[in-house]
Formats: structure tokens, sequence, C-alpha cells
């Protein structure tokens, strides 16, 4: 009953994506700021090349890689769950104050603990992922009613309320902290990939085997829930259960995403739209596609940001914002 | 015993009860209809009964156990429900839309099995939509979307169907052919049919069993002879109307009526044709 143009399609678009991504890695692999010449790529690979080069790649250039590709395909499914329960296209983790609550995570952290032991720093994924947690448990308090249970509209509402109160406490806690505090913090609120190291990659690994194939299975349910709700309890879905254990999936995945590479909005809510606008809405056709767009995106922004000014480069939030805000002003004036 | 009924039932919302007292049985393997002035309580009777939205006292009981204490997904391969003009489909072709109508069946990654796909496509050639399948939903006419979504219910393969208003926003034929689908489903499977309609002619001619609501509480309940009467219609929406027979159908039909507001017999005239419309949709 499905289209087999359609899967065809879908097939041939998760070909040319896995292709893309693996071409952005390899150009990714020697563009920076000490450059790894293309012929040595393979030797160095195989364990032939010198201790200089074996750094710059093994210990600098292919974790980043492996960090934005993977946060890039969790904020993909992250924001796809929460365009489903929320049947609203233009929701993205950022609006379940994911990005805000991990922030004012961080900047509490940081008032109260020195900023050079080196341990501390595989602390932060931790304290980002309470915070994001802490924040999500809470606007799913504020908007759950005992009549009508989770209200999506109420979620998204609060969710934006709940990430400008957030942005506002980061502010006030900011301005007590010292300089070099600053900017740390503020070099994470605008999503510089940070965490570029394997124990990072080990952290948000887990979650990603686990939860998006989780996600898959449960991509049945997500297609009721994206419509109505008399229709989804019509044919069986236990819709509170559902949505509480779908929500709890997208900020897990978000989280775990951000704690590691910092404030980074717009690739949830882009990469399922252009996933869903390529292959239709129908969950178990589009996740796939959305899991590559979301960590090509992420990945290529970073390429692209961190080579493109000297010698720091510009954050991948702030890229990924750049070619984000213009696609969501497109999206909300073809909705009117 | 029927399989279905309510045992005074009380529904409503907040502090406002829409629903009474209601104690009903629903007929097995007939069509049943709910026929009402506005807000007289039927859509909420209709949703409480598929459980929809929850009832506040009192049970309704489906083969022996209360819908309240029995699984979702359970309920849902013994009872299909078409909700009131279900929003669009965004971007759904007719084949993924219906094959939603398995989920109850569907385990583990929900692919197809060799059976759902027979069932989807039984209901997609009973609809009458088989050549659409590839289509989105969107793109097809209010007709054929309501035939869409009557298929995504038949692809649930329940015994009971309840639709809420299935003819609304459609022209004569199109409701015409809805209807007839409905009555072919009853008589040739036997399944059971429970709908909301606001025509009573409607309803006349397609129901085997009539339930007339006002203000939440049953006024009368029986075949079209016994429902569609000048002293029930009189008391359900406040008209005076002339009850002829069908000449086809040789079912009971309201010809024509008039309001019952007002004593004054000119305001009376004048304020139906602007007012009959506006009650009487």
């Amino acid at each position: 009953m499905i289209d087999p143009n359609l899967i065809k399609k879908q097939r041939i678009i998760l070909l040319l994506l896995i292709g893309a991504i693996f071409l952005t890695m390899i150009v990714s692999m020697g563009l920076g700021y000490s450059s790894v010449s293309y012929d040595r790529l393979i030797p160095i690979i195989l364990g032939e090349g010198t201790f200089k080069e074996e750094f710059v790649l093994f210990s600098i250039r292919l974790p980043r890689i492996f960090i934005t590709l993977l946060a890039g395909m969790a904020l993909a499914v992250s924001g796809a769950i929460l365009q489903g329960i929320t049947r609203n296209d233009l929701a993205d983790p950022g609006i379940i104050g994911i990005n805000a609550g991990a922030g004012v995570g961080i900047a509490a952290f940081f008032l109260y603990f020195p900023i050079e032991a080196g341990s501390f720093v595989y602390v932060l994924p931790l304290v980002a992922f309470i915070g994001a947690l802490l924040t999500a448990f809470l606007i799913y308090i504020f908007s759950y009613s005992k009549q009508s249970g989770l209200q999506p509209v109420k979620l998204v509402l609060i969710g934006i309320g709940f990430s400008m109160a957030c942005s506002g406490a980061m502010v006030i806690l900011i301005s007590s902290a010292e300089r070099q505090k600053v900017d740390f913090i503020a070099k994470w609120l605008a999503g510089n990939i940070w965490g570029t190291d394997w124990p990072f990659i080990l952290a948000i690994l887990p979650w990603i085997i686990i939860l998006i194939p989780f996600t898959l299975y449960k991509a049945n349910r997500l297609n009721l829930l994206g419509l109505s709700e008399p229709v989804a309890i019509g044919v069986g879905v236990s819709i509170e259960r559902e949505r509480l254990v779908l929500l709890l999936t997208a900020v897990a995945l978000a989280a775990a995403a951000v704690s590691v590479t910092g404030g980074i909005a717009f690739i949830g809510l882009m990469a399922p739209h252009i996933a869903k606008s390529l292959v239709g809405p129908r969950n178990q056709l589009f996740m796939p596609i959305a899991i590559l767009v979301g960590g090509w995106l992420l990945l290529l922004a970073d390429t692209i940001g961190r080579n493109i000014v000297e010698p720091a480069g510009i954050a991948a939030g702030i890229m990924t914002a750049l070619i984000g805000a213009p696609y969501f002003i497109y999206l909300l004036l073809r909705k009117s | 015993m029927v399989r279905l009924f309510t045992d005074q039932l009380h529904i409503g919302y907040g502090e406002r009860l829409i629903v009474k007292d209601m104690t009903i049985e629903i007929p097995d393997q007939k069509i049943t209809t709910i026929i009402g002035s506005n807000g007289c309580g039927k859509s909420t009777l209709l949703k409480a009964i598929t459980r929809i939205i929850s009832h506040q006292s009192g049970t309704i009981i489906l083969d022996g156990q209360s819908i309240s204490k029995e699984g979702t997904k359970t309920l849902a391969k013994k009872m299909a429900i078409l909700p009131q003009t279900p929003e669009s489909a965004a971007g759904l072709t007719v084949g993924e839309l219906v094959s939603y109508g398995r989920f109850p069946y569907q385990k583990g990654f929900a692919r197809l099995t060799k059976k759902d796909l027979e069932v989807i496509h039984w209901a997609l050639e009973v609809t009458g939509i088989e050549e659409f399948k590839y289509r989105p939903v969107d793109a097809l006419s209010g007709g054929q979307r309501q035939r869409v979504w009557i298929a995504m219910a038949l692809a649930q393969e329940t015994d009971m169907i309840f639709l809420d208003e299935p003819t609304t926003y459609l022209d004569m034929a199109h409701q015409l052919e809805v209807l007839e689908l409905l009555e072919k489903l009853n008589e040739v499977q036997g399944r059971t049919i429970v709908m909301v309609l606001h025509d009573l002619n409607q309803a006349a001619r397609f129901a085997d069993y009539i339930i007339a609501l006002k203000d939440g509480q049953i006024v009368k309940e029986g075949t079209s002879e016994e429902v569609i009467k000048r002293d029930v219609l009189k008391d359900v929406f406040q008209i005076d109307a002339e009850i002829g027979r069908d000449p086809r159908t040789n079912k009971p039909m309201c010809v024509t009526y008039n309001l019952l507001k007002g004593e004054d017999l000119h305001e009376k005239a004048t304020s139906t044709i602007s007012t009959a419309v506006h009650t009487y949709s």
C-alpha cells in the first residue's frame, strides 16, 4: 500500500546522503589549522603517519567529526519526535528548554567549581544533561493538566516561556562570574563544539545506539500521534503514555547532544522538515533520511565554521543558526 | 442481551453535565442513528462510548466488560471511530493513511504483513478508492477524502463502527454515497453502525434504530416510525413538522417544518426563514 516509487526514492536519497557524509568527512579530515594532505590520509589511517599527523587526525579531527555527526543525528531525531507529538512543524528541541536548561546548568556549575581542574571537563556533559532534563521535567509538570493530560500546544508555549526565563537566569549567573569563565560559557552557548575527545563520543554513543532504534520502533505510534487525538485513540494508541515516553526520548537525545556540543538550535527543526518534504510525513520513511540529514548538516556547518575565520573559526551553533534562521522564516512564510 | 450498552451514564466537562443519566442499548448488527439539536450531547455521547473522552459516572459495557477497564488496543479491535471531520492528513498518501488503521494488530517494528495488506486492499476496494492509493489525501475531493477515512476505520476490522456526522460538508450525491456504503457494510457484513446525523430524512431512511436526544437526555428511541413523529420532533427540535412518507422507500419523512417559538404568528413566519438555517445547521 506504500507507493513503491516512494520507497525507491527514499533508498536513493539515503545512498546520496551517505555519499555526501563520507565526502564531507574526508574533506573535513584534511582541512584545519594544521592541514593534513589528502594523499596522506590512507597511510595515516593505516598507522604509517608521523606523530604530528596521527595526533591531528586521531585526536583532533576525527573525534570532532564523529561528535558533530552523532550530535546532529540525535538532534534530528529529537526534533522529529517533538514535531510529531506537538503536531507542529516548527517544533525544535530548543522549545522544550533543552538548550536553555543545559546552559543554566553549565553556568551554575561554573560559579561553584574551578575551571582548571582537568577531570571536571568530563562532568560538564553530565551537568548539562541534568540541567536539560530538569527543565524539561518542569515544563512537563506545568503543561500537564489532570483533566486533559499533556496538551501539545501548552507544552510549546510553556517551553518558550521557560527558555526565556532560563536565558534570563543565565545572564544573572554569568554577570557574577569571572571573565575567564564567562568566556567559556559564552562559547558553550554559541554551540562551539567543545567536547572533542573520544570519551565524549563514548558518553553520547549509548544514547544514540539505544534511543534511535527505539524511536524507529515507535514510528507507527508517532504517525498516529501526528493525526488528531480522536483518530489516535480510536485505533488504540494510549496517547498519554506514548507522549510521555516519546517526550522523554526526545529530551534525552537532545540533552545528550547539546551537553557535548553546546547550544545548537535549528538542526532539530530543519532535518525532519527537509526529510518530510522529500518523502512525506510517514515516520518509517522520513526518519532515516532526517537522521542522515541532521548528521550531515551539523558536520557541514562545523567544517565550514571551523575554517572560515582563522584561527578560532565560527561556532557550529552560529553556523547552523545562519543557515537555520532564513530556513525558519521561509517555513513561516510558506505556511501563511 | 446486546453487546454494547450504557448504564446511568453521566458525562460532562468540569461542573457542567452534558449527558445525564443515560441508559441505552445499542442494537447489534443494526444501524443506529443519534439525532438532536446542536449542543444536545449527541457527539459527546458518541465520544464517551468510544472512550475518546472519559465519563464522570455510570458504566459503558462492551461484551460484559466495562470499557474503562479494557485496554485501548483491545477496544480498537472491536470498535472503530470516525471523528467529526478529521483534519487534513498533511502529506500522507491514501494507502499510507488507510494502513494506519492496522495499528491495533501491529507488533514490533510494524512492518505490514500479508494479512495487513489484504485487509487494506479490501478496505480500499470496498470504498472505491483503490485507484487513488498512491495519491496524497489532500489532493482528493471532500467525498473521496471521507471515503479514505472510512477505509481507515474499515482496515481496523471491527464489528462496530461509530461515525460523527459522516456527511457534513459533502454534497447531496456524496452524502448518499457514504450512507449507502455504510448500509452495504451493515447488510452484507453485519457490522453494527452507530452515527450522529443532522438530516432527519437521512436518519429515517437509513437507520434501523433512532435515539432522539434533548438536553443530554433521551426523548424517544425506537424505529423511524416511532421517532420521526410530529410530537417527538416538536419536543426535540422545537419545530412544527409535517410528516409524510418517502414515495420511494416508504419511510417517514419530514416534508416541511416551521419553528414553534414565538406566540405572534407573523413574527414566527418571518423569523422562520432567517433562523431555520441556523437552527438546522
